[in-house]
């Protein structure tokens, strides 16, 4: 019977629309005091027509192309400022707190001096069907929010392509 | 390098001499379009000659530059998310690594 | 009292057909158009052809320019927008610093930073070198940029910082 509710709640889960996992990141005011922004908003039909722009011979660019297809969105939003204390500390609680049931924590990382990081996965069984990246440096903002089935195998295989630096856990640089 | 050096790099300099004279010699041999760029396609051309053709592609053209334009500066856009989405990540793994090395 | 009489500005002689004052047009903003062109394209044949089509273009559409200030915003936008149209036909790919062969002499002793410098720009992607050229040639801010490029302001300020970040990591790389 326990197993049975348990499958019953992944069912639930699953059919959560994806427009359900699209998180709010209107930060009124932010931009005007940041010295530089980063706002990017890419829906399903952005993504698919960017996805377009990659050439399939490049097996880089094919492997990014293949990985941004089946997302839903991607949304960023990072400020910098000039100066310390610019932003609401509490911002990142009030993009936690729109983090339903089916969200993870998957890491955490706090420093008074550099930068805090909170990862949330959002999950479907195994799956990953969502991700929320909230980092909090004293004169940086960032919250990232991608929608939909993200391989992170497949993201991890990004490494040091398209200026994007080395990743891997098996790796030990130190 | 600073914004003085940058500005000092990027300032204008005047074409080679007689640059006026020559686009004036152009426009008074009634050569006033363009050349067709030396990276279109062979149609293009040919294309270019007609301004009948070109008035009927006119607005069929200027929706794909658009599409065009907008494709480019989306995939621009994925890139750069993509780099900040790891820069993040890779920061986050390698504290985790950091932590777990000093226990 | 007589009013004296407000002497035809260029623009408005040229408007009525005097090609000696579209010339004087031309002499007057030459070295902005080439150099937005040069600048972004490295090549100075290109740079020139590029230049001379503006001004044609110009020759054309005189009707519809306003004011003198008009005219300079017009020019600006134009010679950017060919200027990456150019490079997105070609699909040419940024080349890469790592790709440009230094001279024997450049390679021992290099004091030649504006041209590294330069260089450095010419391998950016098309928009981040549209937004430095603008920027550090032309002095323009962010919000007048995003005008000429048809981008949101910050969208123009995030392709600025990227560029620099990129400009910086590029020039100690090879210094």
């Amino acid at each position: 019977m326990r197993k049975f509710i348990i499958s019953i709640a992944l069912t639930l889960v699953v059919a959560v629309p994806a427009s359900a996992q699209k998180i709010n990141l209107d930060f009124p005011g932010l931009a005007d005091r940041a010295e530089e922004v980063v706002d990017i908003t890419l829906d399903g039909a952005m993504l698919r027509m960017a996805a377009k722009f990659f050439s399939g011979k490049d097996a880089d660019e094919r492997a990014l192309r293949d990985m941004i297809s089946g997302l839903h969105g991607i949304y960023v939003r990072s400020y910098e400022f000039a100066r310390e204390g610019e932003y609401d500390r509490n911002l990142p609680n009030l993009v936690k707190k729109q983090l339903g049931p089916s969200w993870m924590p998957f890491v955490t990382v706090r420093s008074k001096s550099k930068e805090n990081v909170n990862i949330y996965a959002n999950m479907s069984g195994e799956r990953v069907i969502g991700l929320v990246i909230i980092a909090a440096e004293p004169r940086e903002f960032t919250v990232v929010n991608i929608n939909g089935p993200i391989d992170m195998d497949r993201l991890a295989a990004l490494e040091g392509q398209f200026g994007i630096p080395e990743f891997s856990k098996e790796k030990n640089d130190e | 390098m600073n914004e003085h050096d940058l500005k000092r790099a990027l300032r204008a300099e005047a074409p080679p001499a007689g640059f006026a004279g020559r686009v004036m010699q152009r426009i008074e041999a009634g050569e006033t379009q363009p050349r067709p760029s030396r990276n279109a396609p062979q149609w293009w051309r040919a294309a270019a000659a007609s301004v009948t053709l070109a008035m009927v592609l006119g607005g069929y053209a200027t929706h794909k530059a658009v599409e065009y334009r907008r494709g480019i500066e989306a995939k621009e856009q994925v890139l750069e998310a993509m780099r900040i989405t790891s820069e993040k990540v890779r920061y986050a793994q390698q504290e985790v690594r950091a932590i777990g090395t000093h226990d | 009292m007589v009013e004296p009489l407000a002497f035809p500005s260029t623009l408005s002689r040229a408007q009525a057909g005097d090609h000696d004052a579209f010339a004087e047009l031309i002499e007057r903003h030459e070295a902005m158009v080439y150099s937005i062109a040069y600048n972004f394209s490295g090549d100075r044949s290109r740079a020139e052809e590029m230049a001379q089509d503006v001004f044609l273009q110009l020759y054309r559409s005189l009707g519809s320019i306003e004011s003198d200030a008009h005219l300079l915003f017009w020019l600006r936008q134009v010679t950017t927008r060919r200027c990456i149209d150019e490079v997105r036909r070609a699909k040419l790919k940024p080349v890469s610093l790592d790709d440009v062969e230094l001279s024997a002499v450049e390679k021992r002793h290099d004091p030649l930073l504006d041209r590294r410098i330069r260089e450095s720009i010419q391998s950016l992607p098309e928009t981040q070198r549209a937004v430095v050229t603008l920027r550090y040639q032309e002095d323009l801010d962010p919000s007048e940029i995003c005008r000429i490029v048809g981008l949101p302001v910050n969208t123009v300020k995030s392709h600025l910082h990227r560029a620099l970040l990129a400009l910086r990591k590029k020039l100690e790389k090879h210094s």
